[in-house]
């Protein structure tokens, strides 16, 4: 059953389109990520969701209460649409204890004293707070600062939990940590959950599905092994994880999901991959491989009826610790293809199996 | 916890078993902004809260149109019947009056008011020189160098946040004046007379040192803000320190040094106190006493003149104030980079320090030191003169006497009364103001910020002028109960004080972030309850800055006064200015010593208990 239901949502500031006809629905208790660089629209669509800003069109509906709705003049505002969201500044109310920032909701909800406390108490022990709760937000860390603001997002059971970047402000080490505990606890809670990042990883690990945002527009909805394979864009592909592009024309065209040949600017040679659009043939197309797709292999080895083979010139490597990568000279273009520590020899080949190349029109 | 998003769960039992208030839930939006058959279904667990509403009109916007309303009153008070007196021919409510713009005419045929511009411009050039040339060096050589005693120096530039101008006059006339203290030492020496303050550039002079220290901490910010690197890099590519300072460090102060210029330029043109106690006497009439002697020591005041006199020099300072906000928000585009932690190391004058000492030890020794302990010696004399030891004439008469008559110890009381009800009225409308422009979804917002900071543009003595004419047609005889009272001073005050109240609270509220307001909106906090509960606490530091520095600035003030006062409403500036031209200088600067006392005193409790404040 549909929970979220967004219909052509969008907003303009000062005649600036921000996010333009946005229409998707979530799932009950499904983790939804809005990914994409900064400046795509995809706070400006949290924010349109939460009810701190008002569409400029369309309709948000949640579990059948309508949010909003430009067309019949209908807006609820944030304080009235009882969701949970966690900031990406924490947002913490500096003034307060953790115990009276937790309970402040619960407070404007008339819950009488003691129930209150067990409330808080309850949502602190569920986050790993305890013995925190008369401590003021600055004598906390990051980490702590963070699962408060959690606490105090979902004290009051909200029908929905936003998160805006929560993690990004977290070092490296704990911010994995966070990550693995924050998917755990919203699977156990089931709330249905909005998540909002640039952080292609925090993306593709917490995700139930997520949707791809470029210059506000919405360029890709789906669960993050297919986002990852199957990008629908070249942009997609270039945006999530690293991609090599070769420039060319469609020599024999197909539809979308069929083999299709291009002939490559960088050599003028064929290559064969997979059409993610529909290509005629003589159109203006661009092939996408990821630099983990490809294979560095010896000179003997030649193409088959999967893999397509790339004749290529080691001609320097970047050390990264867990991988080596290696800038391959293909024709008059550089690849970046990864590789083992084992440094190849200067005249290699790329062995690269056929569905790991996308074609997409340029 | 329990999950709560399924929209047909209202009978689940979450599993904790904390079911909360799940009555009167959400219907279909009857008396909210939901409109129309609006299909909304049940939500569980908890309700969030609803906030009641009126024809579409809830509690905070009735909150947002009262703070406009009561804003764009107050601001409209003074300036409206000004505009409409300078064009009738009567005052403003004989109702035989017509319309006509003779009265522009006869102030300059009649009038002589071209000859008053162009004093009063050549006034304020030179004040606006003089006080460069005081504040710039002194500030880079505070701030920037190894000056002798620098933090001594901090401290003492601040002082005429404490002391009016009107004081600073006065002490310099015991002083300088043609029969001060100094004069009379140094006429023994030389001969004849030493020097003429009852002059343009003598006047300018007194200005100038009254003002400096506001140029000065514009300029001294100004340093404090920009990038220290700047210098280092200097210094490692081997510029020696002079040189950083004419390279480096004054071309970045260009801005503040124009900002001040214009500040400075304004509050000359529009000065009372200098060409009141100086410039009548010495027949030079400027802008403001020139409305001083039409409006006040005219037997039959000639209103149309008045007001269009009032006006031109509205317009004037109009212009000034626009040219002040353009440039102030040009100098903020020159700050590069805020907030370095690390100040760099004073830069080394070597011996040429001691020349930078004499300079700012002789501002603040002969400016303001001597005028002023002048003026306490002069409280505790029967005459204070080089020909005879002042031990020697020591008396508490002058004491005796502000008490023993209630005209004048009854305007010490009525300056405290209408300081500290103007603060708190002041402060309450400033931060509601403030809260609504920086803090609501309210239309008009942007209007309620160039509303608070209009006041800048009116002088005091138009704002008494303006409101005088304000109560005198107000119907219902509710001007007959205003008129002459404390409360019209405190109108009248309190509008004077606006604009630096609300420049004292309005910037604190943008350095709290938004996302602590969005996060008390999404918990179920509507804009008022969110003031309340997480604004109010968190602001009330600046609050009570606020409050103290309006309370300081009313307590100073009397311009407005002069038109606007009764016997029994005079408050310590006006009674200065009246003992003072009935020659009684012993009372005068006991007064004054009493008003200097009583601000420090106000201003060290303050200081206190703000540190208390800020450590909590």
């Amino acid at each position: 059953m549909h929970d979220l239901i967004v219909e052509g949502l969008e907003k303009q500031f000062d005649g600036n389109m921000i996010i333009r006809d946005l229409s998707f629905t979530v799932e009950h208790g499904e983790f939804f990520t809005l990914l994409g660089p900064s400046g795509c629209g995809k706070s400006t669509t949290l924010a349109c969701l939460a009810g701190l800003e008002r569409p400029s069109r369309g309709r948000i509906e949640l579990a059948g209460r309508v949010f909003s709705d430009q067309k019949r003049d209908v807006f609820l505002p944030a304080e009235e649409r009882n969701l949970g969201m966690v900031f990406q500044s924490y947002a913490l109310w500096p003034q307060m204890t953790v115990e009276q920032n937790i309970a402040f909701p619960l407070k404007l909800r008339k819950v009488d004293g003691g129930q209150r406390a067990r409330t808080v108490a309850d949502v602190m022990e569920k986050v790993g707070l305890e013995r925190l709760g008369k401590r003021y937000p600055h004598q906390l860390s990051g980490g702590q600062q963070q699962r408060v603001a959690l606490a105090r997002a979902l004290a009051y059971s909200p029908d929905l939990l936003l998160l805006d970047e929560p993690l990004s402000n977290l070092d490296a080490k704990l911010r994995d940590q966070a990550r693995v505990w924050l998917k755990r606890l919203q699977s156990d809670l089931g709330i249905t959950t909005i998540y909002v990042t640039h952080d292609q990883e925090e993306a593709l690990s917490l995700s139930d599905r997520i949707a791809v945002m470029l210059q506000g527009d919405m360029v890709q909805v789906d669960e993050p092994r297919a986002i990852y394979k199957t990008p629908a864009t070249a942009e997609i592909a270039g945006f999530i994880g690293r991609s090599n592009f070769l420039p060319g024309v469609i020599e024999r065209g197909g539809v979308a999901g069929s083999d299709v040949a291009i002939a490559v600017e960088a050599t003028g040679e064929t290559i064969v991959g997979i059409a993610a659009e529909d290509l005629p043939s003589g159109t203006p197309a661009t092939l996408a491989v990821r630099p983990e797709g490809a294979q560095i292999v010896a000179t003997q080895v030649t193409r088959d009826e999967v893999n397509e083979v790339l004749e290529v010139e080691i001609i320097g490597e970047s050390y990264l610790g867990n991988r080596v990568e290696y800038q391959a000279r293909y024709g008059d273009v550089v690849l970046q293809i990864d590789g083992t520590e084992t440094a190849p020899a200067a005249e290699v080949r790329l062995l690269v199996p056929r569905t790991a190349l996308r074609v997409y029109r340029a | 916890m329990p999950s709560s998003t399924s929209g047909t769960a209202s009978g689940t039992e979450p599993p904790n078993g904390t079911r909360y208030v799940n009555t009167n839930l959400r219907d279909s939006g009857a008396g909210t902004e939901l409109r129309g058959p609006v299909p909304s279904a049940p939500a569980p667990g908890l309700v969030p809260p609803r906030h009641r509403r009126f024809l579409g009109f809830d509690r905070n916007q009735s909150i947002w149109w009262g703070a406009f309303i009561v804003l764009a009153l107050f601001v409209a008070a003074p300036i409206v019947p000004t505009l409409v007196q300078s064009v009738r021919t009567k005052a403003l409510y004989d109702s035989t009056g017509e319309f006509s713009l003779g009265a522009f005419a006869r102030l300059f045929t009649e009038a002589q008011f071209g000859e008053v511009i162009l004093n009063t411009l050549t006034f304020a050039v030179l004040t606006t020189v003089m006080t460069l040339l005081i504040a710039v060096p002194i500030a880079v050589v505070v701030t920037r160098t190894n000056l002798p005693g620098k933090r001594l120096f901090e401290t003492t530039m601040q002082w005429p946040y404490y002391v009016s101008s009107l004081i600073i006059g006065l002490g310099w006339m015991m002083i300088y004046g043609p029969a001060g203290f100094i004069t009379e030492l140094v006429r023994g020496i030389v001969g004849g007379q030493p020097w003429d303050l009852y002059t343009i550039p003598g006047m300018a002079l007194i200005e100038a040192v009254s003002v400096a220290p506001i140029a000065y901490m514009f300029c001294r910010n100004a340093l404090l803000q920009s990038d220290a690197s700047l210098e280092a890099a200097a210094k490692t590519s081997g510029a020696p320190p002079l040189r950083i300072l004419f390279s480096i460090v004054i071309p970045m102060m260009r801005p503040a040094i124009v900002y001040s210029a214009v500040l400075v330029f304004t509050v000359a043109v529009e000065t009372l106190s200098i060409p009141l106690i100086i410039g009548i006497p010495a027949g030079i009439t400027f802008f403001s006493t020139f409305l001083y002697k039409n409006g006040l020591q005219s037997l039959n005041p000639d209103y149309g003149l008045l007001g269009a006199a009032s006006v031109i020099i509205l317009l004037v300072a109009v212009v000034l104030v626009v040219t002040q906000t353009r440039l102030l928000r040009n100098a903020q585009r020159f700050v590069t980079v805020r907030g370095k932690a690390t100040r760099p190391k004073p830069l080394d004058l070597g011996k040429l320090r001691w020349v930078a000492f004499v300079y700012v030890a002789a501002y603040v020794v002969i400016g303001a030191g001597i005028p002023l302990l002048g003026i306490f010696l002069r409280s505790f004399t029967f005459i204070l003169t080089p020909l005879r030891n002042p031990l020697e004439s020591l008396t508490l008469s002058n004491y005796t006497r502000i008490f023993e008559i209630p005209a004048y110890s009854g305007s010490i009381v009525n300056s405290l009364v209408v300081a500290s009800v103007g603060a708190v009225l002041v402060t309450i409308l400033v931060f509601v103001v403030a809260l609504v422009a920086k803090r609501s979804s309210f239309r008009f917002r942007r209007g309620l910020d160039y509303l608070a900071l209009a006041p800048q543009a009116m002088p005091g003595l138009i704002v008494g002028i303006g409101l005088f004419w304000a109560i005198a047609v107000l119907p219902f005889g509710l001007g007959g109960l205003i008129h002459g009272t404390l409360f019209a001073l405190i109108i009248g005050f309190g509008f004077r004080a606006l604009p630096s109240a609300y420049g004292a609270i309005a910037p604190s509220i943008l350095q709290i972030g938004e996302e602590l307001d969005k996060a008390a909106n999404l918990s179920g906090a509507d804009w008022l309850r969110t003031v309340r509960s997480i604004l109010l606490k968190i602001l009330l530091p600046s609050i009570a800055s606020a409050f103290v520095l309006t309370f300081i600035s009313m307590f100073k003030e009397y311009s407005p006064a002069i038109f606007l006062q009764s016997a029994d409403s005079k408050v310590f500036g006006t009674t200065m200015l009246e003992m003072w031209a009935q020659g009684a200088t012993g009372p005068v600067a006991a007064l004054a010593a009493i008003q200097i006392a009583i601000i420090s005193v106000v201003a060290l409790v303050a200081s206190k208990y703000m540190k208390g404040i800020q450590h909590a």
